[in-house]
């Protein structure tokens, strides 16, 4: 994730412009700034909607805001939206009960922790866990048995029971498995069902966090 | 000394109770001599599916309680010979027998007989842990389903912990038609998941009701494809190397296409 406080995205009906919480407007200002930047061609003329992924901003701070949008970057903001943040979004990613503390460094959490090699098929009731950091497998990972680790799952055989990857709040953590047709996947505190009797793919595939909050799964090609 | 072989599934229903009758009546036709353990205390039915109900006058309880010697409490089979039934108690629960009780009385049989085969109750619990503690081998039943399979796969795991080795499957109640129209798992999905050798797969057969309800087990009858199954999984217990014959998989509707197709 380039940027946490905003996000440009391209949707069906137009650019979106998504607020996450945030400390102070002029932290919106300059990851405006940064997520611009990264845009290659310039956005001229093009027209906006601000989804508030965020505690409302101040009516002065709104008009700031799109005054700014138009003067420097030549977007006129169509309208704006309010989520709550407490309701899920339809697509998936409930939050779950257990407190999770989100760490700040998200990018490179992988690099200093260790892995631990299960060189077995998990069964059905058995379960598997390495909260210090990332679990490797041998193996398949059976309906009815469940892994957890802190760091990321990789899955050297089919996944179709559980599996919660970055326990203890490392967002980034990836789940990986030959044949990825799980009951259940969470990454985080964040939950996401497939349906059940999935068949497999017949390649490799990787789930992660996507913006929104949501669970993706898509082909694993590389890191 | 003989093989100690426990037959369990995790789930009930699936056949464990047939498939041990058919199984020790099929190594005795072989001319093994063999005896067939019920181990589901307080729910017995190993007897009824033998036919032998109404012979039972001592069962293991009796002989762990040293009301009676082993050998008094084996009944046996008249019809065929080598083939003796050890009973589960019917008044009593599964709390009742120790799994070191049950695992000497298993390994004394074992002394007589080529095989002394355990018909496991359903359930993790004691039952099981009673069943499979004298064992030497597993055989794990189970039949197409996810449900089923799901349990399977949790009993493998315990005969595994408890260093059960090998652990054979039977697979049971498979009907090619339902594989070839695509709406039950065929033998290769079954095997992927549970990851352990196929002793043997049983047709869905009409004729293991009508056994069960009279009391004689279906090998009795070779012509039955259930029966034929049992005899090959009894003949590869025995060590000998019979393949898994190729059961006809297409349903009636590929079978036109295919009539089609091969006239083309």
């Amino acid at each position: 994730m380039a940027n946490s406080i905003v996000a440009l995205r391209a949707y069906r009906d137009g650019l979106h412009l998504i607020i996450r919480p945030h400390l102070s407007i002029a932290e919106v200002e300059e990851a405006i700034q940064q997520e611009m930047s990264r845009m290659n061609q310039t956005l001229v003329g093009a027209s906006v909607q601000i989804d508030l992924k965020c505690p409302l901003l101040e009516e002065e701070e709104m008009t700031y805001l799109k005054s700014k949008l138009q003067e420097t970057y030549n977007l006129t903001v169509r309208s704006i939206e309010t989520f709550d943040e407490q309701a899920p979004s339809p697509i998936a990613a409930a939050p779950t009960t257990h407190e999770i503390a989100q760490t700040a460094n998200t990018q490179n959490g992988r690099d200093s922790e260790p892995s631990r090699i299960i060189p077995y098929t998990i069964r059905s009731g058995q379960a598997e866990g390495f909260p210090q950091g990332s679990l490797i497998i041998y193996g398949d990972v059976n309906s009815g048995a469940e892994v957890r680790a802190g760091g990321d799952i990789v899955v050297l055989g089919a996944l179709r029971g559980n599996a919660h990857a970055g326990l203890n709040g490392r967002l980034s953590a990836v789940i990986i498995a030959m044949d990825l047709v799980p009951v259940q996947l969470q990454i985080g505190n964040f939950i996401n069902r497939r349906a059940i009797n999935q068949k497999p793919r017949g390649y490799p595939e990787i789930a992660r966090l996507g913006v929104e909050d949501v669970i993706i799964v898509e082909k694993f090609v590389k890191f | 000394m003989g093989k100690i072989i426990v037959v369990t599934s995790g789930k009930g229903g699936v056949g464990k109770t047939t498939s041990t009758a058919n199984l020790g009546t099929a190594l005795a036709l072989l001319g093994k001599t063999v005896v067939v353990v019920d181990a589901d205390v307080g729910l017995r039915n190993l007897d009824i599916v033998m036919g032998l109900e109404s012979r039972i006058v001592y069962t293991s309880m009796d002989v762990i309680e040293k009301q009676c010697e082993l050998s008094k409490a084996l009944v046996k089979d008249r019809r065929v010979d080598g083939l003796t039934l050890l009973a589960a108690s019917q008044k009593n629960n599964k709390d009742d027998m120790q799994p070191e009780e049950m695992k000497a009385i298993c390994e004394k049989l074992g002394e007589t007989h080529d095989y002394v085969l355990v018909d496991s109750p359903a359930g993790i619990e004691r039952g099981f842990s009673n069943a499979s503690a004298g064992a030497d081998e597993a055989i794990v039943v189970t039949t197409p389903d996810v449900s089923a399979i799901r349990d399977a796969d949790r009993i493998i795991g315990l005969l595994q912990h408890a260093g059960i080795e090998p652990i054979n499957l039977i697979l049971n109640r498979f009907s090619p038609q339902l594989v070839g129209s695509g709406s039950m798992m065929d033998q290769d999905d079954v095997l992927d998941i549970l990851n352990i050798d196929l002793l043997g797969i049983v047709p869905e057969d009409p004729g293991v009701i009508t056994s069960t309800n009279r009391g004689i087990p279906l090998v009795y009858e070779d012509a039955s494809p259930g029966s034929q199954a049992y005899m090959r999984i009894a003949r590869r217990v025995t060590g000998q190397r019979i393949p898994i014959p190729e059961l006809e998989q297409r349903g009636f509707l590929s079978n036109i296409v295919n009539w089609f197709t091969r006239n083309r």
